[in-house]
Order: C-alpha cells, then sequence, then structure tokens
C-alpha cells in the first residue's frame, strides 16, 4: 500500500479518534470489547480511505463508517458478550464537579443506554453529538420525519428504564 | 427526563479528556491487522458453497453414467449439465455484481440492504441445486421405475434371493429416505448459518424498515 496515504491516514485518523471512541464507548461495555471495536472501526476506515474524496468533512465521514461498523458490520467475539461492568462514570470519578446523586444518575442512564437496540444506540450517540436530524437522517437512510419519531421514542424508552 | 438528557449530553461533552489515546504506532499496527467483518465472513461462506455446490456435480460416478446409457438419458442429463452451468455463471456474476455495491460508507440502512441481498443471492443459489436435486431425482426415478425391466437388469439383484416387487419397492423406499435425509441437512446447515451470521443484521434491518413503513 502507498506509504504516503497510510501516513496521511495515521495522522488524520490520529486528530480525530475520539469519534471513534466514542462510538465504542456506547456499543461496549467494557475495555476488551472497546478495543476490538475501534480495531475493526480502524480498519474499516483504513480500507474506504482512498476513496474517500473529501466532498464531506472528514468527521461526518468517521461518524458513518464508525456507526455502520459498530450496527453493521461488527462480529461481537463471544468473551464481550453481556458483561455488564460498564464504567463510563468511574473514569473521570477523580473530577469533584458531580455530587452523589448526579453519578448515581449517570450511571443508571450509562447502564439504561447499554440496554437499547443497537438503532436506539445510535439515535442517542447523535443526540448527545449534537447532530441535526437532516444528519441523522441522512446517516441512518431514514426520512427525518421518521427519526424525530424515533427520537422521541428512544427518550421514552430511556425514561422508563430509569423510572420503571 | 429533560435534566436528566441535560445532565447526560454534559457528562458525555466532559469525557472528551478522558476518551483513550491511541499513538500512531498503535494505529499503524491496527490497520495492517485483519478485518473480522459480517461481510467478509459472507464472502467466504458464499465462496465455499459455490465451490460446494459445483463440485457436487462432478462426483457422479461413471458407473451411474452407465445405467442411464441404458435408459437413454444420457442426452437429456448433458442438456441439463449444460445449462446447470449457464446457471452458475449466472449466480456468480450476480453474486459479484451484489457484493461489489456494498459499501461502508453508504447510510446503514442501505448498507444492510445490500449486505442482504447479497446474501440472498447465494440463498437462490442454494435453492435452486436443490429444486434442481429433487427435479432430476425425480425424473430419473420416474423413468427408471417405469421401466422395471431394464431397472432390474442393470441393478443386477439376481445374487440376491429377493422377489423383484419386493427390490423394487425397496429401491423406491431408499431413494425417498435418502432425498428427504439430504433436504433435511440442508435445510438444518443453512438455518445455522444464516441465523448464526445474520440474526443481528436482520433484527436491525427490521428496525429501521418498520419505521420507514
Amino acid at each position: 500500500m502507498n506509504k504516503e496515504l497510510e501516513h496521511k491516514f495515521i495522522s488524520e485518523f490520529q486528530k480525530n479518534q475520539n469519534i471513534v471512541h466514542k462510538v465504542c464507548r456506547i456499543y461496549t461495555s467494557n475495555q476488551d470489547a472497546h478495543n476490538d471495536l475501534f480495531q475493526e472501526i480502524t480498519i474499516q476506515l483504513w480500507k474506504a480511505y482512498p476513496k474517500f474524496r473529501g466532498d464531506s468533512k472528514l468527521s461526518t465521514w468517521m461518524y458513518r463508517i464508525g456507526l455502520n461498523t459498530a450496527i453493521t458490520l461488527y462480529r461481537k467475539s463471544k468473551r464481550t458478550i453481556k458483561t455488564q461492568d460498564f464504567d463510563a462514570v468511574l473514569y473521570r470519578i477523580e473530577s469533584k464537579e458531580y455530587d452523589d446523586t448526579e453519578e448515581e444518575q449517570l450511571k443508571l442512564m450509562y447502564s439504561a443506554i447499554h440496554q437499547l437496540s443497537d438503532i436506539d444506540k445510535a439515535l442517542i450517540f447523535l443526540y448527545l453529538e449534537d447532530k441535526n436530524y437532516k444528519e441523522i437522517s441522512t446517516t441512518l437512510g431514514i426520512s427525518e420525519v421518521n427519526a424525530r419519531v424515533k427520537m422521541n421514542r428512544v427518550k421514552t424508552r430511556l425514561k422508563k428504564i430509569l423510572n420503571p | 427526563m429533560k435534566d436528566e438528557l441535560d445532565l447526560l449530553k454534559k457528562d458525555w461533552k466532559s469525557q472528551e479528556g478522558s476518551l483513550p489515546k491511541m499513538s500512531y504506532d498503535d494505529i499503524y499496527a491496527m490497520i495492517h491487522k485483519k478485518s473480522s467483518s459480517i461481510v467478509k465472513w459472507i464472502l467466504i461462506i458464499c465462496i465455499a458453497e459455490l465451490i460446494f455446490w459445483s463440485f457436487l456435480n462432478l462426483l457422479v460416478p461413471e458407473s451411474a453414467l452407465k445405467i442411464y446409457e441404458e435408459f437413454n438419458i444420457k442426452t437429456f442429463l448433458n442438456i441439463t449439465q449444460y445449462l446447470h452451468y449457464g446457471v452458475v455463471l449466472f449466480f456468480i456474476y450476480l453474486f459479484y455484481k451484489n457484493y461489489k455495491s456494498i459499501s461502508v460508507v453508504e447510510n446503514t440502512n442501505m448498507l444492510m440492504r445490500k449486505i442482504i441481498k447479497t446474501r440472498k443471492t447465494v440463498n437462490y443459489y442454494v435453492y435452486y441445486n436443490i429444486l434442481l436435486y429433487i427435479i432430476l431425482t425425480v425424473v430419473v426415478n420416474i423413468i427408471m421405475f417405469s421401466d422395471t425391466e431394464t431397472l432390474l437388469k442393470v441393478m443386477s439383484p439376481a445374487n440376491l434371493d429377493i422377489k423383484n416387487v419386493t427390490f423394487i419397492n425397496v429401491l423406491l423406499i431408499v431413494q425417498t429416505i435418502s432425498v428427504l435425509v439430504v433436504i433435511g441437512l440442508l435445510w438444518l446447515y443453512y438455518k445455522l448459518i444464516y441465523g448464526i451470521l445474520l440474526k443481528r443484521l436482520n433484527k436491525n434491518y427490521e428496525e429501521l424498515e418498520t419505521l420507514n413503513i
């Protein structure tokens, strides 16, 4: 493979890698699974990179491939299925911004998100990333109206999980 | 609820600094590893299926051909064979075309639709083979059993001490059972392959599709 292209890809990818980490955070619940998915997304991005023309933003392109890989292409390895040790909140437990109740609430929210379906996770993820409905609809391939309807349903479902 | 989601969003945004950082070398190592994506698995399995069914055809023993000659159905079988090769080529072309159209950059809905379409091409190929197998078995058996004289001659059960009628009945039952067993095994195999590989994909696709109704 072209060394120059490889170097360009790695440099650009490195700067934008947060997008991929965040996709992994939504779709996986432990470090092993996170790394596994991260690797698969990276490979898919690299394979698609020669065809990336730059007519969309690199970040948009990465969101799309990241989500597609997580939802469609990725085959969960056995060891990562059904582990409940999601520790998103623990990552910044040291920061004293959060009081205990907030922390508890967040913990609940993250574990509620992990109970959602793959598609619902994508919607919540795009919502958290401040994507508008137009972008959500073109990423997932549904109409804007349906994206809205679905988003409201996901929020209701989250609410149900949080307040049974 | 609004408050809870706001809290979540605030927390989500504050995580940027705490996300892992992969180094240049980490990423370099990653892009030189092999993908284990579902599309790759589908490709491997589909090619295996294409090869399996093509080779199955070549496994007909010479002795069987001699029997067919006795019944004057060799030409019929030869023509079927050529037609069959044409169909196989057509399927390979369709599969290749569908496979090539799969692009990870497409929207999620379209990507899933194309993967399912590619997989379906191969499923149709398998159905076609099973159907061909059943039709040929039935046709050849009808021809053979309607000419019991030749049948008894070529199968030569002379050394066996059984009545001709019994022999033909046994032959018929054995044929029927073997056809059923083959179909049963195939059904089980495809349920397993299809189930394991595409269960999640089908579920996600349905979820998006029910939205679009």
